[in-house]
């Protein structure tokens, strides 16, 4: 079991310059500090005009600054959005494999198709076509990698023969996801010998069935790159404090702020209705899964708010159904403050995380480490 | 902090809201209505001012605009045409329908006395034609207040459908105070479509919306053939507070 931190990038009205530069500036800070704790990798998406809730338009800028804040922490497109309109695959291959140069071998390359209307409308994008260019993108991605020379003439786009450079430190290539949070996706990447990114699906019982149809599909896959990632990571919340009090008090602040914002968003299913989109996506299932009816403290089950015993707990569960990574996200409008989000941090890497530092060594001593 | 809705609902309950006789209506359902639904952006500037405090604009900002056709009801047929602005109360997905134009007399005062729906008599027309569906909202004099139709149909299943449920601001007739009054249909979908929509022309002040709904930009449309219930009221707001403080259950 290993333990990310995951960045949204959430940037409270007003929005003036200060705040947003504030904001970079804090999580920047957070990042350094959890490489120092022994978290394994940082992760952040790309999401455009969604007010408030996601600054983070530019990724590739923010996880090369990670990169350079960093030693040992992975950095991680969670997700880069495989729609020509708003990246062209080439672009992709080529900043993708820069940032693996620029980072000494450290990138993860997590893949997915945008969910909210905001992004799509403002894009131009046809809802009915991401998936099918998801598909071509993450089949064309390792060969531009891998490939001296490259050529394609597909159904969303084509190109001549080129040179598509640099190439990637990581040999062969980067490690591959895809963000799985409509129904069946965990299927779609089983099937490519990809890692399933974020799966966030109501229960435990949901939860363990998904991971292990993801494990028996992945047996027979036909990988899309040179190796087959068998992963699967979810995203969490954290918070957490010694006192008891303090750590269900703010995380459940962190909650119900970041459930506010992600509401306010309009997803592709609500406003255009497309096969293509049979659920809201992962922002209403991450929502949903962090409303439900919670313990004696408010707090929904498998939710790492609270002291760190409870925080362990949630972790376990996770770990017993499956999965290999929790990645946490850590605040919403600044609604925590940076000293308590950096506290939670420490609290959690002095508590919690050596509960698990032996499942790590040993998957490592059987292979199963980078 | 994120928007809310900045509306004067004194000012604008004098325009639209109609007054409700309590929160205790029996169901209504309608078999084989007709629909036609378009979603278009809207100014961004203005949407606080379309919505109560009680509700958050939509990100972006959106409208529904929204014709049904009912060919049977317990006060007849009746056809209805709604703007509803997209918003959210709290987290859950509402549309806040500005006014409701009904061309049935019995239904204007039904729909408004059991379910708070700003009614106001109207001439509302809707026809499903092979290569397009339309449909007309005319004020009682005739005045054209909504034009607007979808083309290229195709088919979908109705289950890609999302229509959200509404907000009515009404005036409770046992105390005289204003209510936000939530209505949550249910449609059961025998034939769904899907196309591009069109607004020919659309008239603000007739929808008590002054000079600030404007349709910037087409999402989508769908019509479909569906039976629909309009249900039991469940949730009724406060129209002066934020929809986590101010909800109150009415019937489960």
């Amino acid at each position: 079991m290993k333990f990310g931190i995951f960045y949204e990038i959430s940037v409270p009205r007003p929005w003036d310059r200060e705040t947003e530069k504030r904001v970079f500036d804090n999580c920047l800070e957070q990042v350094a500090l959890a490489d120092e704790l022994g978290f394994d990798s940082v992760w952040c998406v790309e999401h455009h005009f969604l007010e408030e809730y996601s600054h983070c338009s530019a990724p590739e800028i923010f996880l090369t600054a990670c990169a350079m804040k960093t030693k040992k922490m992975r950095v991680g497109h969670g997700i880069v959005i495989c729609v020509p309109e708003f990246n062209h695959p080439i672009k992709i291959a080529e900043r993708t494999a820069t940032m693996d140069i620029i980072s000494g071998g450290r990138l993860e390359v997590g893949t997915g198709r945008s969910a909210t209307w905001n992004e799509l409308g403002g894009f131009r994008a046809n809802p009915d076509e991401t998936k099918k260019t998801w598909d071509e993108f993450v089949r064309c991605l390792p060969k531009m990698w891998t490939q001296e020379r490259f050529g394609y003439q597909g159904r969303s786009w084509s190109m001549p023969v080129r040179a598509i450079i640099p190439k990637p430190y990581q040999k062969p290539h980067p490690p591959m996801w895809v963000a799985v949070t409509s129904p069946g996706t965990e299927v779609d990447a089983a099937e490519r010998g990809i890692g399933a990114l974020g799966i966030t699906f109501g229960s435990f019982k949901e939860q363990e069935q998904k991971v292990k149809v993801y494990h028996d599909t992945i047996k027979n896959c036909e990988p899309v790159g040179s190796f087959v990632n068998e992963k699967v990571s979810t995203v969490n919340f954290l918070f957490t404090h010694e006192d008891t009090e303090i750590g269900n008090k703010v995380g459940r602040r962190l909650l119900g702020t970041f459930n506010f914002l992600a509401a306010q968003l309009s997803a592709a299913r609500e406003l255009y209705p497309t096969r293509s989109y049979p659920s809201v996506g992962l922002l209403p299932a991450l929502r949903e899964q962090a409303s439900g009816p919670g313990d004696e403290a408010g707090v929904p089950e498998g939710i790492a708010i609270g002291n760190p015993e409870r925080v362990l707990h949630a972790c376990k569960m996770w770990e017993s159904v499956g999965v290999d990574r929790v990645n946490f996200l850590l605040n919403a409008i600044e609604t925590v403050p940076q000293e308590q989000v950096l506290n939670s941090l420490r609290v959690f890497a002095k508590h919690v995380m050596p509960h698990f530092q032996e499942t790590s060594t040993q998957a490592a001593a059987a292979g199963g480490g980078r | 902090m994120p928007r809310s809705g900045r509306m004067k609902v004194e000012a604008f309950a004098a325009q639209a809201a109609r007054e409700i006789l309590g929160y205790k209506t029996e169901p209504w359902s309608i078999k084989g209505a007709q629909v036609l639904n378009l979603h278009y952006e809207i100014d961004n500037d203005t949407i606080d001012d379309l919505l109560p405090v009680t509700m958050r604009p939509s990100i972006p900002a959106w409208a529904v605009f929204h014709v049904t056709h009912y060919p049977d009801s317990p006060v007849g047929p009746f056809t209805i045409g709604e703007v509803r602005i997209g918003s959210r109360a709290g987290v859950r997905p509402r549309g806040f329908v500005l006014r409701s134009y009904v061309n049935n007399d019995a239904a204007v005062r039904e729909l408004a006395q059991r379910w708070g729906y700003p009614t106001v008599p109207g001439q509302v027309y809707l026809r499903i034609f092979h290569d397009r569906v339309v449909a007309r909202v005319a004020n009682s004099a005739g005045k054209n207040v909504l034009d607007m139709e979808m083309i290229d149909r195709e088919p979908i299943a109705g289950t890609d459908i999302q229509y959200n449920s509404s907000m009515h601001l009404a005036r409770n007739k046992d105390d005289g105070k204003l209510v936000l009054v939530q209505v949550d249909p249910e449609w059961v979908f025998h034939k769904a479509e899907r196309g591009r929509p069109h607004i020919i022309s659309l008239d603000s002040q007739a929808w008590a919306a002054g000079d600030m709904l404007k349709a910037e930009y087409p999402i989508s449309a769908t019509c479909c053939i569906c039976d629909v219930t309009l249900g039991k009221i469940r949730y009724i707001c406060d129209p002066a507070k934020d929809a986590f403080q101010g909800t109150t259950q009415v019937a489960a």
